[in-house]
């Protein structure tokens, strides 16, 4: 079965999407941080990842680039409330990005994506 | 002091600690507790929510299966704490979507329960729970409550009357500018943004017939807040609003319309208008403004700048003669410069 990996600290967001990916027929495995990713996760070629960029601990473009060097993916969608132009720039900027969406989202949009695959 | 007095004070001293470490036990245990309930809360919302929003077919969500979690997981009547937290909750989850799904979420919000815990703090002598229960109620969309939160769009307290004008916009949109000539009190530079800014987010597409019923407000608040909505909008075919208040008596009127003019290109003949009307305004600052404008905007008027340069007003003319100097006049700033000094002081014979 094909997976994705969603990543969101908001629990409420982290859920919908989960359902989301589940009723379009991906594995989805849903964590609200980097540290609950098993080593078997590690090695899973995920078909998206959807995640969030704000983390504590951690900067936003740091923490892109170590999801893209830890997790093996094919598309990697960021879902985030940091929605500024800035940082949307910086983060187009970067190689490997297949989306950007900022609160406040259509997930009818993540969906289209998600079932055109 | 003797070994009784002693051994008395070290046993106060160890009672005061036994007494801190209890109360301390204690607040570790319930914060530990609270934030144990709080999380199951937030658990349960997002679940029924996702589950709302995306139902499988085969296992369907229920309204009596959503009441009935949400009762177990605290959500009470007695319990205000929780449901608090809970409509917190509601708020942030609804802001963070858009499209069919947040109407989906509007839906489910009329069918669970916060148990008319906003609009009971409606009723509450605290200024600050009664603009609380208004906010909510509009950041849910209760438009079921509007005639309650109408009432207070006049209320003597600025933040209650600030949410229930808020509210007027949320649940009426343009037609709540019709009540613009009949508010009382001041309405400030913050709360005409926030109005703005709310309308721009939740009717993007401009009534006009609203906006000109506004027009005939004599409120001076009211004259700010139509000229920002025009900036907002980008209404050019209501920029004559804006321009009219250029020579308005009251300075800060004034000071709004210059602010906002400044976002619109206008025709000559319109500019023409303006530089009539630069002359009417009696503050030297705003005129420096309009100046700017007005040179931004439009080619090189010389005769308009000239009479600047030789009417009364000093605090201007250093600005008229830097303009004029620095496109193409620098003989006539030397004229300008020259004839008011006779020629034995300059030396000149």
């Amino acid at each position: 079965m094909r997976k994705i990996l969603v990543i969101q600290e908001d629990i409420v967001i982290l859920k919908i999407i989960e359902r989301l990916v589940s009723l379009n027929g991906f594995d989805c495995k849903a964590i609200r941080s980097l540290e609950a990713l098993s080593i078997e996760d590690q090695q899973t070629n995920f078909e998206f990842i959807i995640t969030d960029i704000l983390f504590e601990g951690i900067a936003p473009l740091q923490f892109i680039a170590q999801v893209q060097e830890v997790i093996p993916h094919k598309n990697l969608l960021i879902v985030t409330n940091m929605g500024q132009d800035k940082i949307k720039q910086e983060i187009f900027a970067l190689q490997g990005i297949t989306g950007f969406y900022a609160v406040p989202i259509d997930l009818d949009e993540i969906e289209a994506i998600i079932q055109a695959y | 002091m003797n070994e009784a007095r002693i051994l008395l004070f070290i046993a106060i001293v160890f009672l005061v600690l036994v007494i801190y470490w209890i109360s301390i036990t204690i607040s570790l245990i319930y914060r530990n507790r609270r934030t144990s309930r709080l999380n199951k809360i937030e658990n349960t919302f997002a679940d029924i929510v996702s589950r709302y929003l995306y139902n499988d077919p085969v296992n369907p969500i229920t309204l009596n299966e959503i009441t009935a979690r949400l009762k177990n997981v605290g959500i009470r009547p007695k319990n205000k704490n929780n449901i608090q937290f809970l409509i917190r909750l509601m708020i942030r989850t609804q802001r963070t979507i858009l499209g069919s799904n947040f109407t989906k979420l509007q839906q489910l919000y009329t069918q669970i329960p916060p148990y008319g815990v906003s609009i009971k703090k409606i009723s509450s002598w605290s200024w600050y729970r009664k603009a609380r229960g208004i906010r909510e109620i509009y950041e849910m969309n209760q438009s079921q409550y509007f005639e309650e939160i109408f009432k207070y769009r006049n209320d003597k307290n600025i933040y209650v009357r600030r949410e229930a004008q808020i509210a007027l916009v949320v649940f009426l949109g343009w037609e709540s500018l019709r009540f613009l000539p009949y508010l009382e009190r001041n309405m400030t530079l913050w709360q005409q943004i926030k109005i703005v800014e709310k309308l721009y987010d939740l009717y993007p597409k401009p009534e006009l017939k609203w906006l000109h019923k506004a027009y005939k407000t004599e409120k001076l608040f009211g004259k700010k807040l139509l000229m920002r909505i025009i900036r907002k909008y980008l209404l050019h075919g209501e920029v004559d609003y804006i321009i009219d208040n250029l020579n308005h008596e009251d300075y800060e009127v004034r000071e709004t319309a210059i602010y906002c003019i400044q976002t619109f290109a206008v025709p000559l003949s319109t500019m023409a208008y303006i530089k009539e009307l630069y002359d009417e305004i009696p503050n030297a600052t705003q005129q420096g403004q309009l100046l700017t404008y007005i040179f931004e905007n439009s080619d090189i008027d010389l005769d308009f700048y000239l009479k600047q340069l030789y009417s009364d007003n000093d605090e201007l003319k250093l600005s008229v003669a830097e303009i004029l100097w620095n496109n193409g006049y620098k003989e006539k700033v030397q004229e300008f410069y020259y004839q008011q000094y006779p020629n034995s002081v300059l030396n000149v014979g």
